[in-house]
Order: C-alpha cells, then structure tokens, then sequence
C-alpha cells in the first residue's frame, strides 16, 4: 500500500508509544480504537459535536485540555502528552485499578450514568475543570454556573445531565483549594 | 470452549412471531447449535457480564445499592460495548480484522441501475463487493421479519431511502478508512435509472377499536375491544377500505354500525355537548443512542462456525433470526456463536437490520473477521426511527359538567420503508390514547402506512408517547373552552380504579393519576402561577412567563412478555441470578441483583444476563401468542413443557416488573422451599426457641439475617449451608408469561403443593442431596406443573394490565425577540410500586424527561429527500438536549409511597419522557396564549405567531 504515511510518538497514560507509522490524514480515534486498542474515547458523531471522544491533552506549561480526537488528526499529537480514560483511575502493572479518581468515584457514588457511553467524555472534561480550578480557583456561589458551563459541549442521551453535575460540584466543594470566599 | 451437547434446542424470541413449532429447551435452531458462548479469557472478561460486574456494596441498614453493579467497568473505560471489541480482543479469532461499509441509495423515486467504485482506483478498491447476485447464488436473504431486498438488485426502484445496495469489505483499517471518506456524500457513486415515483404499497397495518360503554364505567359495554374484538379494513388503492356498518353483521360490520352512531352522534351533537376536533402532528426523530449500530463477525468456513459480537436488546430473538437465515442458505453452518454486550438503543437494536448485514459481510470476509460500525451519518441514514404521527381527535364533552363524552380518532403513523414493528405500535398508540381518562364511547382507527421514509421502530414511549401527549394538549384545550383550570377538568375526567378504559378492559392494580392531578394542583409551581407570571414579566420585559401541566396513566409491556430467570444459592451464600433481558444500560443488571432483596435478605452477588442457554428449564412454544384461538392455548396447554412466548426483549420499561417478576418468583420458590425450612429446623434445635413454629408470614430479613416471632437472627449463610446439608431447594429456575397477567401453574416440590405466578418450574436440591433426582444437566429436576391458568387468549385486546402514573408541571420563559424557550424548572410526580434501585429511578426520571423535551422543542427530521436517509445528516443539524436545556439544577421530582410494602416495581422509564412534552407545550400556551399542535415547537413557529 502506498499512501503516505508518517512516524507517530505520543506519550499516553505516561506511557511512550511508537513511533509508528501512521498514514498522514487519519484521526487520533482512529489511531487509538485500532492500532493502540484503546476504545474508551467513543465516537459518538465523528464531527466534534458530542465530546465523546475527548482526551486530555497535557501541556507542557501544566496545563490541561480536552481534545477531540474524531475532528483531530493523529499527528497533531506527536510528541506530546495524553491520558485518555484508560488512564485516570491508578492502576497496577497488570492493569487493574487500585483506586478511582475523585471524578470517577463521584460519578460512581451518584449512579451519574446510565448507558456509560459518554462517561469518558464527562470524565475527562470534569478532570480537566479540576485540574484548572486547582491552579484558579472560583467563589463557591459560582460552582454550579463553572460546571455548567464546563460539561455543557457534552452529550448524554440517557441521563439528563443532572447527576453528572451533581457529582462534579460536589467533587469540586469537598476538594480543598479549588473554591475561595467570594469576593 | 464448549462443545454442543445433543440435546439443544432453539431459543426464539416473541417478537419473532413464532410460526412453527419451536422447542425450546436449549440452542440448538434447526440443525445449528447456537450459543451464548464463554469463551474464558480477555475476550470473556470483555464480553461477559459476571466478569465486568462487580459484587454489589449492599448497604444492608438502608437497604440501598451503592453503585451500579456495571460501574465500575464503564467509569474506567472498559470495554463493554460491542462498539469496542476487536478481533484482537477475540482470542480464538483470527487477529487481522477486516472493515466493512454498506452503499445505500438516497433516492427513492427511480431505478437503481448499479454502482461505480472507480474513483476508489486500485489502491481503495475493497476486497470484496457483496451484491444482491452474491446473496441470490448462495441462498442467503433477510429473515422474515424483514422483508425482501436485503440487498437491492440492479433494476428495481428502491422501496425507501438509504436502501443497501451493496456491503464493501476492506481487509485492513486504513484502506477501508480512506475509501470511505471518497465514497461518503458523493452522489456518484449509486446509479439511477428511469424515473418510477415512489413505490406504492398498502399499510403495514390498520386497526380500529371502538367501544360504546354501559350506563356507567362499571357496567358491561355494548361493544367493545375486549368484549368483541378490535377490526382491521379491506384496502383498495392502498388506502384502508372500512366495512359497511351493518347492526346485526359480523364483527367489523357490528364495530362500524357503533363507530357510525358514535360519529353521527358527534355531527349532531346535543344541545350541551361541546365538541372540538383537532389535529396534532408529532415528528419523525431520531433514537440517538449514542453507541452507532455495530457487529463484528468472523465466519470459520473450515469448521462451519459463525461468531458474532453484537449490541442487541434481545439476543433470544437475534439467535433465532440468524441461525435460521443461515440455516436456509447454501452457506454450510454448524455452529453460530453469538456474543451480546451491553448496549444502549431506544428502541433502535431492538429489532434492527444491522447484525443481518455484518453477518453477510463475515460469511464473505475471506477467513478474516468483519467488522461493520456504522458512524453518526451512517446511523442517520439506517438506523431505526420514531414513527411521524398525525393524529385527528374530535372530542365531546358536556359544558355543564365538564364531563367527556365521547372520542373519535384518526391516527396516521408513517412506519417508513420496511414494516418493523409498526403493526403492533400503532395498536399500543390507539390503545393508550384515553390515558388517564375515562371516555363513554370511543373510535378509534389507526393506520402504519408504508412510505419511502428510513424506516421506524419502537422507538421509546413505542406511539402511546405520541397519542398521549396529543390527547394532553387536547384536555388543557378543552379545559380553555369550557374556562375550567386544566388539573381541575382531567379531575373530573380521570379514569378510577375499576373503570373501563377505551378497549372495555379494566387495568391492573390501583390508579394513581388522580392522586397525582391532586397533587400537581397544589404544587406551588401550580397555584402560584398567575401570580408569578405578572410579577416575572414585570420584572422581564420582552419575555413571557408560563406553566404547563401534562399527565399519563401509562401501561408498560406489550401484551405479550415471556420472562426466565434462575436463581442460584451457593453453600456460603452466594447468590447468583441468570435472566434472559438484556442490560441496556438502564440498570437491568443493577434491578435483577435488587429483586432477590424481599426473599432473600440481599441482592445477588453475581448476575448473568442476555442468558440464552436454559437447558435446565425446558420451555416449548409455538403458535401466535397475539393470534392464536382459544381452543389452540387450550389444546397447546396439555403439554406441560408449552408456554405461549419465550423470552422478552429488554426495554427500559419492562425490566423493572417482567423481568425482574421471574426473578422474585424464582427467589421465593428458593426461600419457601429451602431457607425457611432450614431455619425452622434450626430454631427447632435451638433449646431457647421453644417448641413455637413460626408461621412463614412472621418470616422478616433483618440486615442479611432471617428472623420470625423473636427468635434468633439467622445469616443466610447459615441457613444456606444448612438448605445444603439437608438437600432441600438451593436453586430454582422459572418461566414467565404475562399477557396483561400472569399464568399460573400449580406444581409439587419436595411433596408440597405450590401454585406461582409462572408457567415452568425447575428446582435444584442442595447438596446433601440424592443427585439421581435430578433431570437436567444442572443438577436440576424439572416439574411438570400439575395445572396451568393461561391468561384467557382474548386479553390480549385488553392492551392493559399494570400502568403507571406520571404527571410534569413544566415552568418556562419564551423570548419574544428570539421565540426561544427556557425552561426555568420542572417537577415530575411518578407512581412507579415499589423502587428497587431509587437512585436508577431517579436517574430515569431526569433522563426521561431530557428525552421528552427534546421531542417537545428541538428534535425533528425530515421524512424523505431532504432527511436522515440522505445519508447527511448529524448532530450539527439535531439538536439533542443540553445541560442548559433541561434545567439540570432545578428540576426536582416526587416518587409516590407504594401502596403497601410488597407492591410491585413498575416500568417508568418511559412514562417519565411523556408528560413533560405536553407540560412545555400547554405551558408556552400559558406565556403566549396560542395553542400549538405541530411538534416540536420551535423559536420559528413562535416567532410566526408573536409577529
């Protein structure tokens, strides 16, 4: 086969893959369901509208975003750093999880989900509002109006977003750090 | 893996309408041995629920579930869907997975004359073009279910848009990838002949019930769907032809003389009737699961194997569909190996074409595995409908009581290109049109017709949504009409306990849509809402204030439910459910693991669902269980292995109560049968307890131990290794069938005489013992059941048994610059019996109503050039419901107390979807003072009539 392809290296979930060989125009969920195994990102409209497909994207300034990876070609990521669901909950050598993230537990504890196909999704984009809170933190009569605003690009069809939220500001008023006094 | 036993029979589904004689008693369809296969290893931990479920966090003081049992697999990103599963993941695959894509028409109106692939060039080219030739020459063509033309052949005219024309198999990703991106949106690619039109076809069904009560909702009726019978119409032109009504005719012509007095009497009302005709038209829209229709196959031509991974919410029915497509083909098969996931659909993998496709593309796969997934586009274009509706109501009611008089209607759905299911939805929509409602005298004609639209399945409310919202706007038009506050005339007018709904029959349980009105009138987003109209649009200018009120008594179930579950008691106590319904992301799995609470102390440690092999519980059918006669079940009903349906698909709604039915019943034969009589033995041993010998109605679960009249709390561990020490009953399997009720049968156990709520009986005896009693492979004895009462054939008319309650008060603001609506707030109030999760209540109560304001404000497609099977369309152009549409943090919702501690769950998933729309729509009437009929309502509907 001879359409052009070019050598990828992403860090993902802390782990170096590749290079490898990656024909220039495929989408990074590509990349990921099936050459890398990794489905939990899902497609959902393969247009950028739904989120489900979402990854973090881990700058090198620390900062953190999501990135839809349906509308994103592969090699935008090379050499840069993801984690994707896979990664968030801490896992042993064999790949079984020792603990949830706050995220993940919350949205657990609060049945948030119901089919679990935009769970990743919701997952991803509620860690990334944590992460930048930690650095930025808002006054806590905002919370509700920042996880609004954070989840709202996402789609659930079965649950009707209310757990979802829930579980977010919830996370968001017991993390200590993340919240200040108005003001 | 394991190796076929020789005695497997076959596992059809009821939605399959089972026309021959089909026995039942483990997998084997025909000639080909079917399983549900554990294949014990990655794939199995991938596939296989009792791998992706965790043991329950029972809190046994509060008596809830902690987490979903499924959660903890999809919190983390597992691999539970079939989405996710490549052949990689298949260890006894091939590893190289193959992709496959299927080329459609988008035009509808001429013939299709071939396909040209040049622009692929060599490098695209697939491996492989599958056409109607290749399934002519090897006899392969779509089951029954789904009509001709699995494949369209050159020269015919497409019978609806997105029709397949070809499957194209790529042996590896990326030339599939690329090729595709070539051939998507290029109206190239299919050729078109001469102009034909549309093909022209009768309706997929047309049905009329009419009903003309007695003096009073007590009495007998003078004709009616229970007592006579629903009738269909001739048809000429393809458009229903009616009998003429004759008094004294045969049954149609008898149903039409009462639909003509009842329409005579509509034109010529009396002097204080007030009769309103209305049409309201509801929209085609799509399910939008989000999981995208999907299997992956790989055919084995030297062993004659077939393997399946498939999303499906009835693996029963897709087992028997495939095997016998198989079967009646040149394709040589032995065996079909069929593994279902979890998944998600509303109504769109019930019943869906796609499996049938990706297994062609796996029998022509070359040895390798194929996949076939389709996108977001391609989901549009083939994926499952909601049914358009246009619905014509003339309703009389008496000005000075404000009572219903009489109700006639015409409903239209439009059930697309291929039959589906519209035939027995459109009777559940007629059926539940009168909702909470009690109407003397009803017409009602129906019709699913055949149109070049994609077509339309049971899609969630399956067209009692579309005809009860339309009948809720009705009651608050009426109640305008007559200056009556909206609640305070459906009071007048709500259907009681012991009436007779629109088919003569009398539901099931106790009614509480009455208790609900009440409680809606004095919600203070009701009694305040004048008030706070003025007040919010003096403080808003520009925008007006409104709330609306909707209300349903919803039956759940479609007339005919089958139902099997095994409940299984280790010696530690342990204890293991295997169901045949399916976790479609409801929480099924969750519910099953719940209902063994009431008899077993705690929920199952292990739940096994989508279960297909039931070689322990031999169950046959055969017959119609919708058709068939009297004097047919009767005769039938001598073998003590027959039962009218088998196994259910899972919906949201019938889980809760179907399914999860056999489990309590299966549950109670282990307790009644093993557990008591253990305890009894060892409180009889116990010098404290006395010589008293509780009777069973004391027997009380106490945090995970059995106690009765005081005497020593028992843990179930303890009364299971002594259930395992005395032989006595550890493990039952049960057979339900419900047709608006339960069978019932009579059995011996261990000497005892016992009449359940189920139809087949086995039982499986602890460990001490004599194993030579046992019958089935299991260690199980199967019972004859000594008598059966089958729900009488003509209850099937009735479309009713056991209904929820739901009523949505729905507060909202409309612009007037921009005719967009916000919902400020929304409170639903729900009858649902018992809960056995609250927390998955709930959940589906706030997913409902999501679902229910979309279909009322921003969901709509068009049917047929310019819609979905034009292969565009996405979620750029459907709006589905955001977190801002839906009022995520000031919704709230009231769950009613159950009448008493053993009443039943009750389906609500849907119910919880139907009130809302009509609550939106009275409330924009309430803010703008102009009844809409046309859904969904949009901002440029508004606008047109703001100005």
């Amino acid at each position: 086969m001879s359409l052009p392809t070019r050598p990828l290296a992403v860090t993902i979930n802390g782990h170096r893959r590749g290079p490898i060989d990656v024909p220039e125009g495929l989408m990074m969920i590509d990349v990921l369901h099936e050459m890398l195994g990794l489905t939990g990102p899902r497609l959902g409209c393969g247009i950028g509208i739904c989120h489900a497909c979402v990854v973090i994207w881990d700058r090198d300034d620390r900062t953190s975003e999501e990135v839809r990876t349906c509308i994103t070609g592969a090699h935008f990521f090379e050499g840069k750093s993801i984690r994707t669901i896979e990664g968030i909950a801490r896992r042993d050598d064999t790949g079984r999880v020792l603990a949830l993230s706050p995220v993940q537990q919350a949205v657990l504890d609060k049945f948030s989900f119901q089919c679990g196909y935009c769970t990743p999704g919701f997952v991803m984009a509620a860690t990334v509002l944590v992460e930048r809170l930690a650095r930025v933190p808002v006054p806590r009569s905002e919370v509700e109006a920042t996880v609004s605003a954070a989840l709202e690009p996402h789609i659930c069809r079965c649950t009707g977003y209310v757990r979802y939220y829930q579980a977010v500001r919830d996370v968001i008023l017991a993390t200590p750090g993340l919240t200040r006094d108005a003001g | 893996m394991r190796t076929p036993s020789s005695d497997m029979r076959s596992t059809p589904g009821v939605g399959s309408r089972p026309s021959r004689r089909q026995v039942l008693r483990a997998s084997l369809i025909g000639s080909i041995a079917v399983y549900v296969a554990p294949l014990g290893s990655q794939a199995y931990a991938s596939l296989f629920e009792q791998q992706l479920l965790v043991r329950p966090d029972w809190d046994a003081a509060a008596g809830v579930l902690k987490y979903r049992i499924d959660g903890l697999s999809k919190v983390t990103g597992a691999k539970v869907f079939a989405r996710d599963i490549r052949a990689r993941d298949m260890p006894h695959w091939p590893q190289q997975q193959a992709h496959a894509l299927v080329l459609r028409t988008t035009r509808a109106d001429c013939s299709y004359d071939g396909f040209d692939l040049s622009l692929l060039g060599d490098e695209l080219k697939p491996d492989r073009v599958v056409t109607a030739n290749d399934l002519t020459r090897d006899g392969l063509r779509f089951p029954d279910f789904y009509g001709e033309d699995m494949l369209l052949p050159e020269g015919k005219t497409p019978a609806y848009l997105g029709q397949a024309v070809a499957i194209l198999i790529f042996q590896d990703f990326v030339r599939f990838r690329f090729a595709k991106e070539k051939l998507q949106f290029n109206d190239a690619v299919i050729r078109y002949g001469a102009i034909t039109g549309p093909l022209q076809r009768d309706p997929w069904e047309a049905v009329r019930f009419v009903r003309v009560g007695g003096a009073t909702p007590h009495d007998d009726d003078v004709f009616s769907s229970l007592k006579d019978a629903p009738f269909s119409p001739g048809y000429e032109k393809h458009e229903p032809v009616w009998p003429a009504p004759a008094r004294d005719g045969n049954l149609a012509a008898r149903g039409m003389y009462h639909a003509s007095a009842i329409g005579e009497e509509l034109e010529h009302p009396p002097a204080d009737w007030v009769v309103l005709r209305r049409r309201y038209a509801t929209q085609s829209a799509d399910t939008a699961a989000l999981e995208p229709d999907n299997a992956n196959g790989w055919y084995d031509s030297e062993k004659q194997e077939l393997h399946l991974v498939v999303p499906t919410q009835s693996p029963q029915e897709m087992a028997q569909r495939a095997a016998t497509m198989l079967q009646q083909s040149r394709i040589g098969l032995k065996q079909l190996f069929l593994h279902p996931c979890y998944t998600v659909g509303y109504g769109s993998k019930d019943s869906f074409a796609l499996p049938y496709y990706a297994l062609v593309a796996a029998v022509y796969g070359g040895g390798r595995p194929v996949r076939l997934a389709n996108d977001r586009f391609e989901q549009f274009q083939a994926g499952l409908k909601r049914h358009q509706f246009n619905i014509d109501y003339t309703v009389a009611v008496e000005r000075g009581t404000g009572l219903l008089r009489s109700l006639r209607a015409g409903i239209i759905a439009n059930g697309g290109g291929r039959k589906n299911v519209s035939d027995l939805l459109v009777r559940v929509g007629a059926t539940s049109l009168g909702s909470a409602y009690y109407f003397p005298k009803t017409d009602v004609a129906t019709t699913a017709v055949a149109s070049r639209a994609v077509d339309a399945g049971s899609a969630r409310g399956y067209g009692a949504l579309e005809t009860m919202t339309a009948t809720e706007l009705m009651m608050d038009e009426i109640a305008g009409e007559l200056g009556l506050d909206p609640i305070e005339f459906r009071l007048r007018n709500v259907l009681k306990t012991g009436m007779r709904n629109t088919q003569g029959a009398i539901p099931t349980g106790t009614l509480r849509a009455e208790t609900v009105m009440q409680k809606a009138r004095v919600h203070p987003l009701w009694s305040g809402r004048l008030a706070r109209k003025q007040v919010y649009e003096a403080a808003h200018p520009g925008k007006y204030y409104g709330v609306g009120f909707g209300c349903i008594q919803w039956r759940f179930g479609n007339g005919v439910e089958g139902s099997l579950s095994r409940v299984e008691l280790a010696g530690d106590g342990r204890i293991a459910v295997f169901n045949s319904g399916a976790e479609i992301g409801t929480g099924t799995s969750s519910g099953q693991a719940v209902a063994c609470v009431r008899w077993l102390g705690r929920p199952a440690d292990a739940v096994e669902l989508a279960v297909t092999d039931w070689t322990d519980l031999p169950v046959e059918t055969s017959g119609d269980p919708r058709k068939m006669s009297q004097d047919e079940q009767d005769r039938l009903a001598q073998n003590p292995r027959w039962s009218p349906a088998y196994a259910s698909a899972s919906s949201a709604s019938n889980s809760s109560y179907y399914l999860s039915h056999t489990t309590r019943e299966a549950a109670r034969i282990v307790f009644v049968h093993g557990l008591w009589p253990a305890a009894i033995a060892i409180w009889a041993s116990d010098a404290a307890a006395g010589s008293r010998v509780p009777a069973l109605e004391e027997a009380r679960w106490r945090e995970g131990s059995l106690t009765a009249g005081g005497l020593e709390p028992l843990p179930l561990a303890r009364l299971a290794q002594e259930a395992h020490r005395r032989g006595l009953v550890t493990g039952a399997a049960v057979h339900g069938f419900n047709r608006w009720r339960w069978a019932e049968a009579e059995f011996v156990v261990n000497g005892l005489s016992v009449r359940a709520p189920i139809d087949a009986l086995s039982v499986r005896y602890g460990e001490g013992s004599d194993a030579s009693a046992a019958t089935a492979p299991g260690r199980y004895q199967v019972l004859d059941r000594q008598a059966v009462f089958f729900p009488p054939t003509q209850n099937y008319n009735a479309m009713v048994g056991l209904s929820t309650a739901a009523g949505t008060l729905a507060e909202l603001v409309v612009d007037a610059a921009s005719g967009q609506v916000t919902l400020l707030a929304h409170h639903t109030l729900l009858d649902c019996g018992t809960m056995l999760v609250p927390d998955l209540v709930s959940g589906q109560i706030q997913g409902g109503t999501a679902t229910g304001i979309g279909l009322a404000l921003h969901e709509s497609m068009p049917l047929y050039e310019d819609g979905p099977g034009n292969g565009t369309w996405n979620f750029n152009r459907y709006h589905l419901p955001r977190g801002s549409d839906v009022a995520t943090w000031t919704q709230t919702a009231e769950i009613l107390q159950p009448l008493s501690e053993d009443e039943p769950p009750k389906g609500m998933a849907e119910a919880a979807a139907i009130p809302i729309m009509a609550a939106i729509v009275n409330g924009i009437a309430h803010a703008i003072g102009h009844r809409f009929r046309t859904l969904p309502v949009t901002p440029d509907q508004i606008m047109a009539v703001l100005g």
